[in-house]
This record gives C-alpha cells, sequence and structure tokens, in this order.
C-alpha cells in the first residue's frame, strides 16, 4: 500500500471540468435519487477540489475503502436491492463521486468521464423526453471538453477545447443519424430494462368507487394522440373506448379478473356506416389496455387481441409509447342475442345493497312498457331532476348508490355510470361499465387530436334485444356541454376567466398547442421510430424486402464511408507546411542517432545526447549538427546545403 | 571620468568585430568568475542596443558587473545611487545662477555618460524613476524648455533588489518593458568562490583592465549585430513560441510583439556574441528567459515559482520548426 502522498495541484486545470461533467451527467438523475446520495457527491467533490487546492493528500485506502462499504449499505438499505434502475443510478453515482477520492492521475479521469456518459446514457432508461436530445448533446460536448482539458493541458485555451469538442461531435453527427436510421429495430428486444416499480401507473383505474372520492384531481398530461386520415369526428362522437367493468359488490365496480380473449368477439359485431381510419399514439400506461375508437375492427399492433366485451388487449402491460393504427365504426351492432347466462351474468347485483334503489329500478320499469322505454325514463329522470355534475362530489358511505340517487345527487362520470347501470341491472337489463376516454382536443397546428386523462370518461353498455349492446352515456344526460365541447376546452375557458381577459389564455392556449406539435412530431419521428415505421422507411428509401441483414450492410457501408469522407475533409484542410530540404536531410541524421529529439530540444542539446549513445561518431555528429544549422539558419544557404549533403552522406 | 577612446580605425570586418567581443568576454570574464552565460547576456544586450536589469541579491556582483561593462568597452561611466528621497534634478542635473556672467548654467546631472548604473532603482520614488525611464527611451533629457541629447551610445543598466519589500517602489509592468532584459546572477559556483576569496581584490583587477572597444567600435558591433541572419524557419519559432505564450493557460498576459521584436535582437546580438552563422534556435532559448521573465504575467494558480521556471516549461513545449 503506498503512502498517502500530496498533490501537487497539476490536476486544478482539468479538476473543474471533470467534475462538470460529473454533476452534468448526475442532473437528470437527482430528482429519483434519495437526497443523501447528492449531498454525498457534492460532498466528495468538494472535498477532493479542497484537497488539490491545498496541495494535501489524499484520504488513505482505508478511508476510502469503508467510505465505499458505507455507501453501499446505505443504498442497499434504500432500496433493499442493488439492481433495477433506480438502485443501479444510485450507486453508479455514489461511486463516481468516491472515485473523485482517489483521482490522481489522468487515468483516473478517464475512468471519470467513462462514469459520466454511462451516467448520461441510464437517464434515458427512466425517460425520453424531446428536451432529452439538447441535454444529450449538450452533456457529451462538456465531457469531450473535459476530456480535451486533460488531454491538451494548458497547451490549450478553454474555448479551444470547447470549439474542438463541438467540432468533433458535428463530425460525429451523420454517423450518429446513420447509425440510429439503420441499426435494425427489433419488435421484441433481446434485452429487458428494468423497470422501476415505484413508478405510479397513470390512466385508467381497474377498479370504481365512484362514492370514496371526493376529489377528482385533474391531471393535464396528454393520455394519448390521434391522426385522422380523413375528417377528425364530432365531439360527441369521440368516445375511446378502454376497458370494462362488469362485477358490482355494492360499493364498487371491478373488470373480470383476467381479460379473457375471445375469438368470437371480433365476429359478433355488425359494422354499418364508414369506416374511421386513425393512428394513435399511446403514452405508456403500465397497463395492457389498448385504446380505440368505439369498436375497431383493425389494428397494426402485434401481441394484441380483442376481448370478450371488444375492448383489446396487449399481452403485455404497455411500458413504452407505441403507435398504431386502426379502422374503427362509429355505427355498429354488437351481437344478436345473449345467452341466459350471460344474460343472468351482466344483470348480477349483490344481495341486499342499495334498497332504495332496488325499489326506483322496479317502479320505473314497472312504469315503462320495454326496456327501452325504461332506459329512457331513467335518462330523462337525471335529466329533469335536481342532479348536478360536479367533480368534488360528497363522500357516499356504505349503500353509495342510494345516497347519490336520493340524497346528495351530485357527482360526475362515474356516479351516474355506475348509477345507471344499478338501476339497470335491478330491472334485469345487462349493463356493464366502459372506462375509457371521450372528446379530446384538436391541435389546430398538428392537425391531430390530444386526449388527456382529464378528459377519463366513463359510461355505459346495455343490452337491448334488437339493438345488442347499446351506448348509454348518462352523463350526457346531466350535463350536455360536458360531452358537447369536453373536458379540456371547458378547463381552458376556466382559465381566461380566472385570469379576467382573453389574451393571453389565447397565447398560452397557442404556445401550448405549438408545444403539443412539436412534442407529437417528435414522438411519432424519433421516439416512435420502431420496427415498423423503420420497415416503411426502408421501403420509402428503396430497399426491397427490408431484413436486418440488409439494413446492417448499409449501415456498415455508410458508416465507412461517412468517416472516410470525414478523413478526406480533415486532409484536405490540414495543409503541411512545406518541408525545408535541410530539415529533411537532418531527419536522415535523427534516425541514424536511434532516438527521437524531445519537443524544444535544439539541435545542438540533441547533439549532445546522440554524442553520449555512440550510435554516431562524434565528429559526424557535430558536422551534421553545424551544417544543419548553417543549412537551416544561416544566410548562405546554397554552400551550406550543400555541405549538410556530403556530411549527412558520410554518416 | 570622461574618458577619450576614439581607436584609431573601427574594424568593420566580421572576423576583426568578433575579435573584439571575444576580447571583451574573456576580460569580462577574469573579473565576474564563472558567469558565462551572464556576461553573454549582458553583452548581447547592449549589443542589441538595450538597456538591463540585474536583478538579485546584494553582494552578488551586480555593481562589478556593471562597472566592468563601462571599463571593457570604453564607455563613460557614472552611477547613481537609488535612494527615496533621490531627486529627479539629481539625476538629470540643474542650471546654477553664476554670478559673474549673470546667467543661468546648466550643470549636466550623472545621466551624461554613456553607461550608467542605476543602483537599487526599486528604492526611488517613482518620480525619481520616471525622470531615468524616460531618458532610456528618448535618448534625451529636457531641462528648463530645452531638449538636451544624451550621448551615444547611452545604455542604463539598472539593478534591483529582489529582496526588499518594505519602502520600495517596484517598477510597474509597463517600464519594465523598457527594459530589454532581466537577468540574474546566482550565486557562484565553489571554484569560482574559492577565487574570489583568495584571490586579487576586483576592484584593483578592475583598473588595471584595458578598454577593448570605445564608443565607435560598439556602435559599429551594433549595427554589424542588426544584420545577423534570421532565416524563415526561426521567425516561425518566435512566433510558435509567442502565440504558446499567448494560449497558454499558465500565463495571464502573454509576450506582446513587440516582446517578440525584442526576442530576436537579443537572439540576434546572442548569436553574435556566440559567432553563430545566423540566429540558431539556441540563441533563442538562450536569451528567452532574460527576454521574457518580466514580460509574462503569469495566471493565478500557475504552477511554476518563478519566471525561469515559466520560461523553461514554454521552451519545452514548443517544438522548434
Amino acid at each position: 500500500m503506498a503512502k498517502p502522498r500530496g498533490t501537487d495541484g497539476s490536476l486544478l486545470q482539468s479538476l473543474p471540468w471533470t467534475m462538470s461533467a460529473l454533476v452534468i451527467a448526475i442532473l437528470p438523475h437527482v430528482p429519483y435519487l434519495p437526497f443523501w446520495i447528492t449531498g454525498a457527491f457534492l460532498g466528495c467533490a468538494s472535498w477532493r477540489y479542497a484537497v488539490e487546492m491545498r496541495r494535501r493528500p489524499l484520504p488513505s485506502t482505508w478511508t476510502r475503502a469503508g467510505l465505499a462499504l458505507v455507501c453501499f449499505l446505505g443504498v442497499w438499505a434504500t432500496y433493499s436491492s442493488i439492481s433495477g434502475v433506480g438502485p443501479g443510478s444510485a450507486l453508479l453515482a455514489i461511486m463516481a463521486a468516491l472515485k473523485l477520492l482517489e483521482t490522481r492521475r489522468r487515468r483516473d479521469q478517464f475512468v471519470l468521464l467513462f462514469l459520466s456518459i454511462f451516467l448520461v446514457m441510464s437517464s434515458l432508461l427512466r425517460e425520453q423526453y424531446i428536451w432529452s436530445l439538447p441535454y444529450l448533446v449538450g452533456s457529451v460536448v462538456v465531457i469531450m471538453t473535459a476530456w480535451l482539458r486533460m488531454a491538451a493541458g494548458e497547451a490549450q485555451t478553454t474555448r479551444r477545447s470547447f470549439m474542438n469538442s463541438g467540432r468533433l461531435i458535428l463530425y460525429a453527427v451523420p454517423i450518429a443519424i446513420a447509425m440510429w436510421v439503420f441499426f435494425p429495430r427489433i419488435s421484441t428486444p433481446f434485452w429487458a430494462v428494468p423497470v422501476d416499480t415505484s413508478r405510479a401507473t397513470t390512466g385508467l383505474s381497474e377498479h370504481m368507487s365512484p362514492g370514496d372520492i371526493s376529489e377528482l384531481s385533474q391531471s393535464n398530461e396528454v393520455a394519448f394522440r390521434v391522426t385522422f386520415d380523413g375528417p377528425i369526428p364530432e365531439p360527441r362522437d369521440r368516445y375511446w373506448r378502454g376497458l370494462i367493468l362488469t362485477e358490482f359488490d355494492g360499493r364498487s365496480w371491478s373488470g373480470s379478473s383476467a381479460p379473457i380473449m375471445s375469438s368470437r368477439a371480433r365476429d359478433k359485431i355488425e359494422t354499418r356506416g364508414d369506416p374511421v381510419e386513425y393512428e394513435i399514439t399511446l403514452e405508456p400506461t403500465m397497463q395492457q389496455w389498448v385504446i380505440a375508437l368505439d369498436i375497431p375492427t383493425r389494428w397494426s399492433i402485434p401481441r394484441t387481441y380483442m376481448g370478450r366485451q371488444q375492448q383489446l388487449v396487449h399481452e403485455t402491460p404497455i411500458d413504452q409509447r407505441i403507435a398504431y393504427e386502426l379502422t374503427s365504426f362509429s355505427d355498429y351492432r354488437i351481437g344478436n342475442d345473449l345467452s341466459a347466462a350471460n344474460r343472468r351474468w351482466y344483470s348480477r347485483l349483490p344481495e341486499q345493497r342499495n334498497p332504495r334503489t332496488h325499489q326506483l329500478a322496479r317502479e320505473l320499469r314497472a312504469d315503462a312498457g320495454t326496456d327501452r322505454d325504461f332506459v329512457d325514463a331513467v335518462l330523462r329522470m337525471l335529466n329533469q331532476e335536481e342532479f348536478y355534475y360536479t367533480l368534488e362530489p360528497p363522500l357516499l358511505g356504505s349503500d353509495p348508490i342510494d345516497r347519490f340517487l336520493f340524497d346528495t345527487r351530485e357527482g360526475f362520470c362515474e356516479h351516474y355510470a355506475s348509477a345507471f347501470s344499478v338501476l339497470m341491472r335491478n330491472a334485469g337489463i345487462p349493463a356493464r361499465i366502459v372506462l375509457g376516454y371521450h372528446g379530446g382536443e384538436v391541435n389546430p397546428l398538428g392537425g391531430h387530436l390530444i386526449v388527456r386523462q382529464s378528459d377519463a370518461h366513463a359510461w355505459v353498455e346495455v343490452w337491448l334485444d334488437g339493438l345488442g349492446w347499446h351506448r348509454v352515456d348518462p352523463t350526457a344526460a346531466v350535463a350536455p356541454e360536458r360531452i358537447d365541447i369536453g373536458a379540456s376546452d371547458a378547463a381552458l375557458e376556466g382559465i381566461g376567466e380566472t385570469w379576467g381577459f382573453n389574451a393571453p389564455s389565447r397565447l398560452l392556449h397557442r404556445v401550448v398547442m405549438t408545444w403539443d406539435a412539436v412534442n407529437a412530431k417528435w414522438n411519432a419521428w424519433v421516439l416512435g421510430y420502431g420496427p415498423e415505421t423503420q420497415d416503411s422507411f426502408m421501403r420509402w428509401l428503396g430497399m426491397e424486402n427490408p431484413n436486418w441483414r440488409k439494413m446492417i450492410l448499409t449501415l456498415v457501408g455508410l458508416v465507412v464511408g461517412l468517416v472516410m469522407l470525414v478523413s478526406v475533409l480533415l486532409m484536405l484542410r490540414y495543409r503541411p507546411p512545406p518541408r525545408d530540404p535541410a530539415a529533411i536531410l537532418y531527419q536522415r541524421f535523427v534516425k541514424k542517432s536511434r532516438i527521437e529529439p524531445r519537443t524544444g530540444e535544439t539541435a545542438r542539446v540533441f547533439a549532445l545526447r546522440v554524442r553520449e549513445t555512440g550510435a554516431i561518431p562524434d565528429d559526424i555528429v557535430d558536422n551534421v549538427t553545424n551544417a544543419y544549422l548553417d543549412a537551416r539558419y544561416g544566410p548562405d544557404d546554397e554552400q551550406a546545403f550543400k555541405k549538410l549533403k556530403r556530411v549527412v552522406g558520410t554518416i | 571620468m570622461q574618458r577619450s577612446t576614439t581607436l584609431e580605425s573601427v574594424p568593420t570586418g566580421r572576423a576583426d568585430q568578433r575579435a573584439v567581443v571575444d576580447e571583451a568576454r574573456k576580460a569580462l570574464g577574469q573579473i565576474i568568475l564563472g558567469k558565462d552565460p551572464q556576461i553573454s547576456l549582458a553583452l548581447a544586450c547592449l549589443l542589441a542596443r538595450g538597456h538591463l536589469l540585474i536583478e538579485d541579491l546584494p553582494g552578488l556582483g551586480k555593481t562589478m558587473l556593471a562597472q566592468a561593462l563601462a571599463r571593457v568597452l570604453g564607455l563613460s561611466f557614472s552611477r547613481i545611487q537609488f535612494t527615496s528621497d533621490l531627486l529627479p534634478a539629481d539625476i538629470i542635473g540643474v542650471s546654477v545662477f553664476r554670478q559673474e556672467s549673470g546667467e543661468f548654467e546648466f550643470q549636466p546631472g550623472p545621466v551624461f555618460s554613456q553607461l550608467i548604473l542605476a543602483d537599487e532603482v526599486n528604492r526611488a520614488t517613482p518620480k525619481a524613476q520616471s525622470a531615468l525611464l524616460e531618458a532610456m527611451e528618448e535618448y534625451q533629457v529636457s531641462v528648463d524648455g530645452s531638449t538636451r541629447p544624451l550621448p551615444t551610445p547611452f545604455f542604463v543598466v539598472a539593478t534591483q533588489n529582489p529582496g526588499d519589500q518594505i519602502g520600495t517602489f517596484p517598477l510597474p509592468e509597463s517600464q519594465l518593458d523598457r527594459f530589454l532584459m532581466r537577468v540574474e546572477i546566482g550565486y557562484p559556483n565553489e571554484e569560482s568562490e574559492r577565487e574570489l576569496i583568495a584571490g586579487e581584490d576586483r576592484r584593483q583587477m578592475l583598473k588595471s583592465i584595458e578598454p577593448v572597444a570605445g564608443p565607435e567600435m560598439l556602435i559599429a558591433l551594433q549595427s554589424s549585430v542588426a544584420q545577423v541572419h534570421v532565416s524563415d524557419a526561426l521567425v516561425n519559432y518566435i512566433q510558435a513560441l509567442a502565440r504558446h505564450t499567448r494560449e497558454s493557460a499558465d500565463v495571464e498576459i502573454g509576450l506582446s510583439p513587440r516582446g517578440s521584436q525584442a526576442l530576436v535582437a537579443a537572439a540576434r546580438a546572442h548569436a553574435f556574441v556566440e559567432n553563430h552563422s545566423g540566429v540558431y534556435p539556441d540563441d533563442v532559448q538562450a536569451v528567452f528567459a532574460a527576454i521574457a521573465g518580466h514580460r509574462l504575467k503569469p495566471s493565478g494558480n500557475t504552477r511554476f515559482r518563478s519566471p525561469a521556471e515559466l520560461c523553461q516549461h514554454v521552451l519545452d513545449s514548443v517544438a522548434i520548426p
């Protein structure tokens, strides 16, 4: 074990840069890292810098080993695991900080810069946004600058290093683009990134118990974006089906435990009217549900099937953004008849819950002639009696439907869908709840539709003889405006009102829309560049039957070509200084001497060293050196050059 | 003190001039022992028409070097001891009223000599310093509204004691720039010191030494020095050195174009003293620390402890073309 030596301040030049590179690499991790790791990182960095400033020795091996052990155990204690993105990046960050404490030489700084690059890359495992690209480029510029600062040392100004790093990255851009375009995309990756389980699932909940929610938080996050091939359907017709809830326990609704694949579900659909062709870019939901407009008949998303209730289900949870094309029909009929067993199943209700509702349903059904009349009667009741639409409903207690229908009469879509279904089931009409989205906002710049989490909606499908499963939206009976303009527009109007004037909200709106359009394009073209997009892009480029072999070959060819192009450009730009004939002759002497002149070593000093080696006789060394100096630096070039030629010949 | 040193003929041939220079070096080497590089630099400085700043601790032979230079080169010599109460008139001279003629008569000060030794120049006030520095720059002095030219050649050899901190007025960078070279003398080696202790008194020796040249000779040598060949390769080298000082992170203020000119002039003189066919990179390296040492401003966090170390680092980092 070497005794700790004092630092000599020689790293003062490059250390701040190496540290900045590390800091920039860690920045995107900071929101996810426990506080103590960020603190420890900053502490180690300042410690190391202070050590260099004061020329003090680095901490001893034992101290460092102890710290490493403590930090390792700390990560273990925080995450109770050391694998996965979270603990992995925490370990990487803390070990990089500790590595600073033993950074003594250039080699250690190389390791640190490699670590920075790795940290930057690992931040992409967490999330990829549009600003990830500028961040990546910026951090690579800084890391490269740090690299050059370290390699070139004081021979280069900071500005020069910065420019050089920018130039190097510019040279690399065409190669990076070629790699991105041609590297074969595989639909099933060989590797799986362990995703943080702590990440909350956004999107539709698989349970629904309206009575337990007193305040619905409005999330403005984008759920998905839609591009229509034809005109965009009217707001009232934009029902995006997600999942179906069929079981009711008196208090909350849930779906059947696992979605059952049904080959007959697709066959039961009878379509009428014109199809709607569109493409959906769905944000990751960590759920298996695939959103579609009404009833889809065709979907271009692999490993996805139609469940028994005509919902689309993906085999695995959707953990990355996907884009898929669909064909849907808004005018449709599902099923001709329902078996008695199914009829019972869809009308099941728990015993002795919500008795008043039961009573009401029986009365209304008795008054109505047919099932259809009964549906209309209930809707009429919701519409004409004192029911209110609110996002902040009161809590409902143990018999929530009773309390809602008879006492509070305030709620949002879930309350109405739930109450409506219970009423239907009490009258023996099969009913199921559909969770999905309704409406969406048209982005005039991108021409696409944005559907946000705040557009989430619940409605009901009831079985009516002759009509099959028929969509009924009880919320529309209570708050028609909610259905006609959609939740997002309503929220935006609110902004204008609270601000008291309209102009800023319009401007804000435009900014929001522009940003969304840019994001949508980015998602579609960059992040969504998957196997299908690549395949069609290759075909567009003229590649027949694209496969990974062809793409790899093209890629290799392109990269080699680009590297050669850049090399040729660099060679053309580089003009070697014209070689002096005397210098060329002298070079022969240098070669014969078998030793290399040092930087800044004059011919005379070099001659002394050559004499020491004894490789060339002393008098020849002196003759050549003097003749060279005369020829190269003296006034009489012609004569001196001849002499140099002669004496070099004698070696 | 005025000495007439008109030699019967001033040699113009290179060989003859070289002989004079060698003789001068030899004579100086007898008095200042074991300091050949410093002697070469001092001679080169005068041959390049530059003023010399000698900076070192007391007792290392600063004054002796200046006196020996004057003696050997046959120049009129005067010494001004700079003190904090020194007035400009003490340097330049004063006009005295003559009763008998009823007129003012100018009494020239010590500055009217060919070689001035400004001893401990940093101890005088800036006012007195500037009187000397103006003379160095203009080769003339203004007294009572009239301009009086200084003798030719005119050299200032200033000494400065780096150890003194209290009660001194260090020369600012802009004034340091007026000195072509700054040299440090350093302790003598053992052998030389032994001879100094045991041998003849150097002051006595100085009196017995005969001048080897005179003012005319010196002027002739100076014009020969200005004609020493400078090749393109060497210009490239000097440019590379200057560029490095400007781009290096260790240097805050790099070499100015005037500094590059000074470097060429001094390297020419050094090549002449060393009898080189043209200016060699060795000449540039030999004078570089003396030229650049007081012109470069090291940056705050540099790891070099002295200007000489910094200059050596610059030389070691720039390839010779």
